[in-house]
């Protein structure tokens, strides 16, 4: 069970970074519930489509084969970074997921907030290295758009769960 | 297969050198059987996470701590015994090559008895793929329909006709989710939704859609949301949320209705954050209105699935806590209803299980190793 070993290990290191960030979380809550209702896919869609342009603006950390890269916040799953991608990409052979969740995730060099799409990778059995768990704003499944005990491949034509990624999408809006 | 012809031609030689000298017997090979079922009897579902196209459902001896077999779940199986413990159904998916090819999502029909595959029914290719929770596959309480949980990720309900055996409607449940069957109706469930309601949905005769009503909001969803894994006293079912309320509702009628929550934690517990947690977090003793919920201390956004440090025990009738328990990193627990009932933990940091007297005097009694390797749900037979 090196998934919950590695949780229980690393989010008392991370508990320092726990600031404020409720008011982020409320906020996208609000924004994908409140569309949720009428729409449920379409607010998952949008959010690949932002990953995808987000692609190439990020900056590669040096640590992001580990647990605790602060963008890792709230992912339950393998790290594509150990499994042949990256933060941004899927492992060769893969396909990425259609739709994801997003977590909110602080990042300790600037101290800003960061929307965080954890997009799966689909169509090979699961990669089984570096599995990590953290939970930081998941909630269960009725706020479908901030859980992560469910397959994000769900979409997809093979929806085989290999791994998962950590794409920075924006800033999160602060709440006043 | 060299090396294995060899290991044969060993083994038939020793086996001969020892029949000479009178010693074993020659033997036939035989598929063990399983003992007669008691209430301790576990069904523990394993995502298998490393391999998960090939989940797993470990059945396990509670009281001689022995591991009994195995039922194949497929890719995120969700399993679930019938109202009269003589099935067990897994909604599952498989694909025509493991991992690509043609997709086919069905309900596996094992028996929890000899543990064989009875049969199938096709159900849409909708499933929610998701960590194995309770109420992502259940049945009516009168063992007429299955529920069964969708996500594309929007959310619906298969129901299946257990009498027909085959699919008989989906019924759309946005913004909802999990399966809380109703235990007065066996045409009714209800689910928890992302606008902190209740929602309590009626079938008409063939299993389709024939109303639904919504309970007033009594949750925070962003303050103070509530687990989807709930127990149950007949139809009025408990909630524990992520600060420690509990919440009662009574589902015997068409439209859920919420009593007032109360608070788990108090006073000294609560300045040392002692917070619910787990997957599987809450069981109750019907017969005496115990209520068991793992807990850990220093709760913060974000460790709502921590393995317990603890699990506390209360009495549902006076609203109080009886006694604690030692938590054994407990992430699933699950309670006997018999009149000598004991508490089940899943140790989620060892995969060990831990076993506890339920009675009166609640106490730790033994530990079995090694169970699984992610699992993370129970049903007792």
């Amino acid at each position: 069970m090196k998934w919950l070993d590695d949780f229980f290990e690393q989010s008392s290191r991370r508990a320092a970074q726990r600031v404020s960030r409720r008011s982020a979380l409320a906020g996208i809550g609000r924004l994908l519930v409140g569309v949720a209702f009428t729409l449920p896919v379409l607010p998952f869609d949008r959010v690949a489509r932002l990953a995808e342009a987000a692609e190439g603006k990020r900056k590669k950390e040096p640590d992001e084969s580990q647990c605790e890269y602060w963008r890792y916040c709230a992912l339950d799953g393998f790290l594509c970074s150990c499994c042949g991608g990256s933060l941004s990409s899927c492992p060769p052979g893969t396909e990425a997921s259609k739709v994801a969740w997003i977590g909110t995730c602080r990042n300790p060099k600037d101290g800003k907030d960061y929307l965080v799409s954890y997009n799966d990778c689909c169509g090979k059995t699961s990669c089984g290295r570096c599995l990590c768990n953290f939970n930081l704003g998941e909630r269960p499944a009725y706020r479908m758009g901030l859980h992560n005990d469910i397959n994000w491949c769900m979409a997809n034509t093979s929806t085989m769960f290999h791994c998962t990624t950590a794409v920075l999408i924006g800033l999160a809006e602060k709440q006043s | 297969m060299t090396r294995f012809i060899r290991a044969l031609g060993l083994v038939s030689a020793a086996c001969l050198a020892s029949a000479a000298s009178g010693e074993p017997r020659y033997e036939t090979l035989s598929v063990a059987k399983l003992p007669e079922p008691t209430p301790h009897r576990i069904y523990l579902s394993d995502v298998s996470i490393n391999h998960i196209v090939d989940g797993r459902l470990h059945v396990i001896d509670g009281d001689a701590l022995k591991y009994l077999g195995v039922v194949s779940l497929g890719y995120t199986g969700n399993a679930a015994l019938s109202v009269d413990r003589r099935e067990l159904y897994v909604a599952t998916t498989y694909y025509s090559r493991l991992s690509r090819g043609e997709r086919s999502d069905v309900v596996d029909i094992h028996d929890p008895q000899t543990l064989e595959h009875k049969g199938e029914i096709a159900i849409p290719s909708r499933h929610a793929q998701a960590l194995p929770y309770k109420g992502l596959t259940r049945p009516s309480s009168d063992g007429r329909w299955l529920f069964v949980q969708n996500a594309t990720p929007a959310s619906s309900v298969t129901v299946v006709d257990l009498k027909a055996r085959k699919f008989a409607a989906e019924i759309p449940t946005p913004g909802c989710w999990i399966v809380i069957p109703s235990q007065t109706a066996g045409n009714r469930f209800s689910t928890l939704c992302g606008d902190g309601t209740l929602q309590s949905i009626v079938l008409n005769d063939s299993g389709g859609f024939r109303s639904r009503a919504r309970s007033a909001r009594f949750f925070d969803p962003d303050e103070d949301p509530v687990f989807v894994q709930t127990d149950n006293i007949g139809d009025r079912h408990y909630f524990v949320s992520y600060k420690g309320l509990l919440h009662t509702a009574d589902l015997s009628g068409d439209e859920p209705r919420l009593e007032a929550p109360w608070a788990l934690v108090a006073g000294e517990d609560g300045r040392k954050a002692w917070r619910p947690s787990g997957y599987q977090l809450v069981a109750i003793h019907r017969k005496t209105g115990r209520l068991f919920v793992s807990f850990h201390a220093g709760g913060k956004e974000g460790s709502h699935k921590d393995p317990a440090k603890e699990i506390w025990v209360f009495d549902l009738e006076k609203k109080k806590r009886v006694a604690r328990l030692p938590g054994h990193n407990a992430i699933a627990i699950a309670v006997s209803q018999d009149d000598q009932p004991k508490l089940f933990a899943i140790d989620g940091l060892k995969m060990g299980l831990a076993v506890f007297d339920a009675g009166a005097k609640p106490r730790f009694l033994k530990r079995m190793e090694q169970i699984g390797e992610s699992a993370t749900l129970m049903e007792l037979h």
